[in-house]
């Protein structure tokens, strides 16, 4: 199959946990080739993209800007072809848009109300028309950029219905929103769709899947929609849900300017961005957006449940949705993990060595250390020589651009001193607080962390997709974690749970388990056994193979053709590569072009049994 | 732990909870960016349920019906607010504030005083005070210290001559291009990314306003010569560089480029104070009328400043080969001219640069054209096409061509500025090309 992979401010570019997924996904899938459209947020990530080796299935990389004037620009002039009825549309498209982003978010948001239906019936009306308008005549930032937009949308602004924060906005709000608005739909403008020159683009995808349901899925929305090309939606940022994302920009936006926060992206939002009324409406664009992209997407993966949660609250239908977890490559892992599992005595008893509570992690206010070392001290009340290891990760390559680690440091320097302060050294014994730095390889360094321990703790207010819980559970280790995003689903019964931000219930878990290590050693194996099969690489890529494989067999059939007594059937758009036969780059719209065909289904092709898959795909090659 | 709400408890226990997220709250501009923030702060469902709500979902939402928006529905505060964001919007593009997405950094309330000025200020990559006072005047500067040096020369070899003339034919243009491009075209630091992309200025511009100036220094003359029949090649060479024009020209750069830097900073400040697209437009009209006037008002007065120099120094204008202080026609053109690459400057500074090569375009053809008829006329049969030029040149002196030519031109590009400029687009911090 022919995926197009498509990202926003990710993949290959930057580095992080979704970027890792990419590349793992890309490696394990063999049989399919990938085609990677790569939107990018900021001039930094685009200086970035020297693209580490790429995975062989990947055929090529084609990257396009959100952020900066508009490429048109450079000609400094109308764009050649737009008349006065091309201007019309314009206005009448835009200012469906501008209504429907001034009005919608007006109450609780779900648009299962009436009014919200025709609202996002409108917003679609206005992207798909702008759509149109851009692939006929090459282009829309002229006139995105033009006093006419920001007309329509003040228009929008002041009409009855429209937002109360949108009634409020003055001159330089409705610019900063044009403008946003502008970035926002640049995809629609770029020639991605193969209407333009010879290249088919995504109108030759079998499948788009788009990392995130935000801007990144707009150009899938528009080969969905003119090629019938099927969309898969996954969204494993940092932070879960695009939306959420975008939220937690726009607030940290709000007290600060606007291109710090969020990892993913730096410049999210244009200084001058922050008013009230612009966030406002770039809030209600995205909701829509999303709400959108969630309504034309056959399948949503989210990455846990918290974030499945958030997705449906945004407008996602629970039939589409299937839970993937992210998953970890355990091999770094089983050296240690057979190690302990295969332990018939728990390791207290064979070397008695104090029992010893491991962190690890990148030390940030949201991970509440104060609170674990508070609990320590509790822990040590009970078991006094009880050992505490806080092992600092390096600080991610994602968060080094935004300031994060003056953040983390200054953090860290802060639970130095409050460990100082607790368990103030005596003469000639080592605090019982041990802050250690990892060097060297990173996984293989993670996992000496957890292997010296007896428990890890994972004291988190807020957190994702644990990465650091599941390590430890492939390391055979008992785990005490707080209750935060995805920690419950991730732990199971394998592992104690308290509520966070609650030093005392940490503490007892803790002391419970370190006094009693053939239980941590019982419900380390368990967690072991868990993490390997839910939680590895392989369970996460092979899930994608078989959603990639329905979506493919699900896609709405043609005709068959006069003189061809066979439809095209899912196999004949499933296999692709897995001889190694080569795709032609002809255009396959859902509406003209003749369909593909495998070699076998022609009449004068060879037989199925006749000549291998390789044989089969050059015939086909001819065919397209 | 329990989710039942026990007698000892507060009676409403979203208030504790609205209070300590009351900035979260009043920030918001949907119920999912309180729930975002809430679970960025540790509140999980389970904490939702001790608040008696099913999930943090609908626990924000109680929170956002309850919070006071000011941002949304005042006016004083909307006002406040916005000036705020205006002020940290023009002190920097970067930030101080990096971190976990969850915490929202939060300065102080805002200080509506500086806004307006750190916003017309442009940020740390925007031009200094010393820069926009000084920039300006070097062209003015440089021309009269290239005058001055070749009235001291005076009696000096032509070719010691010619080199001081021509390095200042080549260092007052580079000066007055220097000085607009560093008060007029920077752009602040926040926007430094979008340099790849930027428009530029079009070459055509260069060779447009070099004619212009060119016609200004000898089309008078050449025009009278083709009238009386010449010029007569090799025989007849331009009596010299008049001083008083090209004095005039350079120093009319300084009252341009700071009367566009007002007209910017004052309309930036409207544009963060207006409320609607009218009210910014009807605020700014007047202001680019006044911006164009006091220019107008200007250039008058720096022609009498430059005869009146030219008069300290009479040495520059016998070396200049100068006839003195020009005729009142040549002083007008000499003044339209300034109004024309005013109104050019003015487009220019603010991404509307577009048409200005049409409107220098023009001008440059009208010379070419009064020109070229003379010559045509002296083809048999077509004598009738010279008469107007003729009758103009007869009627008000060899001037009037450049004089008709610039003024209409100038007043097709401010007329279209009157509409361009006052739109919020042109006053977009990106709009300037590099």
């Amino acid at each position: 199959m022919r995926v197009a992979l498509l990202t926003e401010g990710g993949y290959p570019s930057a580095r992080g946990a979704s970027a890792l997924w990419c590349d793992r996904l890309l490696r394990g899938l063999p049989g399919h080739e990938f085609e990677v459209y790569a939107l990018s947020r900021s001039a930094r990530q685009e200086d970035r993209a020297r693209w580490q080796p790429l995975p062989p299935t990947v055929r090529r990389v084609r990257t396009a800007p959100l952020f900066g004037p508009p490429p048109a620009q450079t000609s400094a002039r109308r764009t050649p072809g737009y008349g006065r009825r091309e201007r019309a549309r314009f206005r009448e498209y835009f200012a469906a848009l501008a209504e429907a982003v001034c009005a919608a978010g007006n109450g609780t948001g779900d648009g299962t109300s009436e009014g919200g239906e025709r609202l996002t019936d409108r917003f679609a009306a206005g992207l798909y028309g702008l759509a149109d308008l851009a692939a006929e005549r090459g282009g829309l930032a002229p006139e995105l950029r033009s006093e006419t937009a920001v007309r329509l949308l003040e228009s929008a602004c002041r009409a009855p219905g429209a937002l109360r924060a949108a009634h409020a906005a003055g001159a330089l709000d409705l610019l900063a929103v044009t403008e946003r608005l502008e970035r926002a739909l640049r995809p629609l403008s770029l020639d991605w769709y193969g209407t333009r020159g010879t290249d088919p683009g995504l109108a030759a995808a079998d499948l788009c899947h788009a990392v995130g349901a935000g801007p990144a899925a707009l150009p899938a929305l528009v080969a969905r929609r003119a090629f019938g090309v099927p969309l898969l939606i996954t969204e494993y940022a940092e932070h879960g849900v695009r939306l959420r994302e975008h939220y937690l920009r726009s607030a940290a936006g709000a007290g600060s300017t606007g291109d710090a926060a969020g990892p993913a992206g730096a410049a999210a939002l244009a200084p001058g961005a922050v008013g009230a009324p612009v966030r406002a409406l770039l809030a209600s664009f995205q909701a829509l957006l999303v709400r959108e992209t969630y309504a034309q997407a056959q399948v949503v993966t989210p990455g846990t449940a918290h974030a499945r949660r958030w997705q449906e609250r945004c407008g996602a239908r629970p039939a589409q949705l299937r839970t993937v977890h992210p998953g970890i490559d355990p091999a770094p892992f089983d050296a240690v993990g057979e190690q302990a599992g295969g332990r018939a005595v728990p390791r207290r008893a064979a070397d008695a060595g104090p029992p010893t509570l491991v962190w690890v992690g990148r030390p940030a206010p949201g991970k509440d250390l104060t609170g674990l070392l508070q609990a320590f001290s509790l822990v040590r009340e009970a078991l006094p020589d009880a050992v505490l290891r806080l092992v600092e990760l390096p600080p991610a390559p994602g968060a080094a651009r935004c300031g994060t680690p003056d953040d983390a440091g200054e953090y860290g320097e802060r639970c130095r001193a409050l460990a100082a302060r607790l368990f103030p050294g005596r003469a000639g014994r080592r605090s019982p607080v041990v802050f250690e730095e990892v060097r060297g390889p990173l996984p293989d360094a993670r996992a000496h962390a957890y292997a010296a321990g007896d428990v890890v703790v994972l004291s988190s207010a807020a957190e994702g997709f644990p990465g650091c819980l599941v390590e430890a559970m492939l390391c055979a280790r008992a785990t005490v974690s707080t209750d935060v995003g995805a920690v419950c689903e991730v732990v199971g019964g394998t592992g104690l749970v308290v509520p966070p931000r609650n030093p005392r219930a940490l503490a007892d878990a803790c002391a419970a388990l370190l006094a009693d290590p053939a239980r941590a050693a019982r419900l380390g194996a368990a967690a072991r056994a868990r993490a390997l099969e839910l939680f590895s690489v392989r369970q996460n890529t092979e899930t994608f193979r078989g959603i990639y494989r329905e979506l493919a067999a699900a896609r709405p059939r043609r005709a068959p053709e006069p003189g061809s007594p066979l439809v095209r059937s899912a196999e004949s758009r499933a296999p692709g590569r897995p001889g190694g036969g080569v795709r032609t780059a002809a255009p396959a719209r859902a509406s003209a072009g003749p369909p593909r065909r495998p070699g076998w289904a022609r009449p004068d092709g060879p037989g199925p049994g006749s000549a291998g898959p390789r044989a089969g795909a050059g015939k086909e090659a001819k065919a397209g | 732990m329990s989710a039942q709400p026990r007698p000892g408890r507060p009676a409403d226990p979203v208030r504790g909870l609205l209070r300590a997220h009351r900035e979260l709250c009043e920030r918001a501009v949907h119920p999912l960016e309180i729930a975002a923030g809430l679970e960025a702060h540790g509140v999980t469902d389970r904490t939702a349920a001790r608040f008696r709500h099913r999930d943090v979902f609908s626990l924000a939402e109680e929170l956002y019906a309850r919070a006071p928006h000011p941002g949304a529905a005042g006016t004083a505060l909307t006002e406040a607010g916005r000036t705020e964001n205006a002020g940290r919007a023009g002190r920097t593009g970067r930030t101080e504030h990096g971190g976990h997405a969850g915490h929202t950094g939060r300065t102080g309330p805002g200080r509506p005083g500086d806004a307006p000025h750190a916003v017309t200020e442009g940020g740390p990559g925007g031009p200094g005070a010393a820069a926009v006072l000084l920039l300006p005047l070097l062209p003015g500067a440089l021309c009269a210290a290239v005058l001055a040096a070749l009235s001291a020369l005076a009696g000096r070899p032509p070719l010691v001559l010619g080199a001081v003339a021509a390095a200042g034919a080549v260092l007052v243009p580079a000066g007055a291009v220097r000085a607009v491009r560093a008060v007029l075209f920077t752009r602040p630091a926040g926007v430094v990314s979008a340099g790849a992309h930027t428009a530029r200025v079009p070459a055509s511009l260069a060779v447009w306003a070099c004619w212009l100036i060119a016609y200004a220094l000898f089309g008078d003359w050449l025009l009278r010569e083709l009238l009386g029949g010449g010029p007569d090649i090799p025989g007849s060479v331009p009596p010299g560089v008049p001083a008083h024009t090209v004095l005039s020209l350079a120093l009319a750069v300084a009252p341009a480029v700071w009367c566009a830097g007002g007209f910017a900073r004052v309309a930036r400040r409207r544009l963060v104070r207006s409320r609607s697209l009218a009210e910014f437009a009807a605020g700014v009209r007047p202001v680019l009328a006044v911006a164009v006037l006091v220019f107008a008002g200007c250039v008058p007065l720096l022609q009498r400043a430059a005869a009146w120099a030219l008069d300290r120094a009479p040495l520059a204008h016998a070396v200049a080969g100068g006839q003195g202080e020009p005729g009142p026609v040549r002083l007008w053109a000499t003044a339209a001219l300034c109004l024309l690459f005013f109104a050019a400057t003015l487009l220019t500074a603010h991404g509307r640069g577009a048409v200005v090569p049409a409107g220098l375009g023009a001008a440059c053809a009208a010379e070419a054209v009064a020109l070229l008829s003379v010559l045509a006329a002296r083809l048999p049969g077509l004598s009738v096409v010279a008469r107007p030029v003729e009758w103009t040149v007869t009627a008000l002196g060899a001037g009037a061509v450049g004089l008709l030519a610039c003024t209409g031109a100038a007043l097709a590009l401010l007329a279209y500025a009157a509409g361009a400029l006052t739109g919020v687009w042109a006053h977009h911090r990106a709009a300037a090309p590099t």
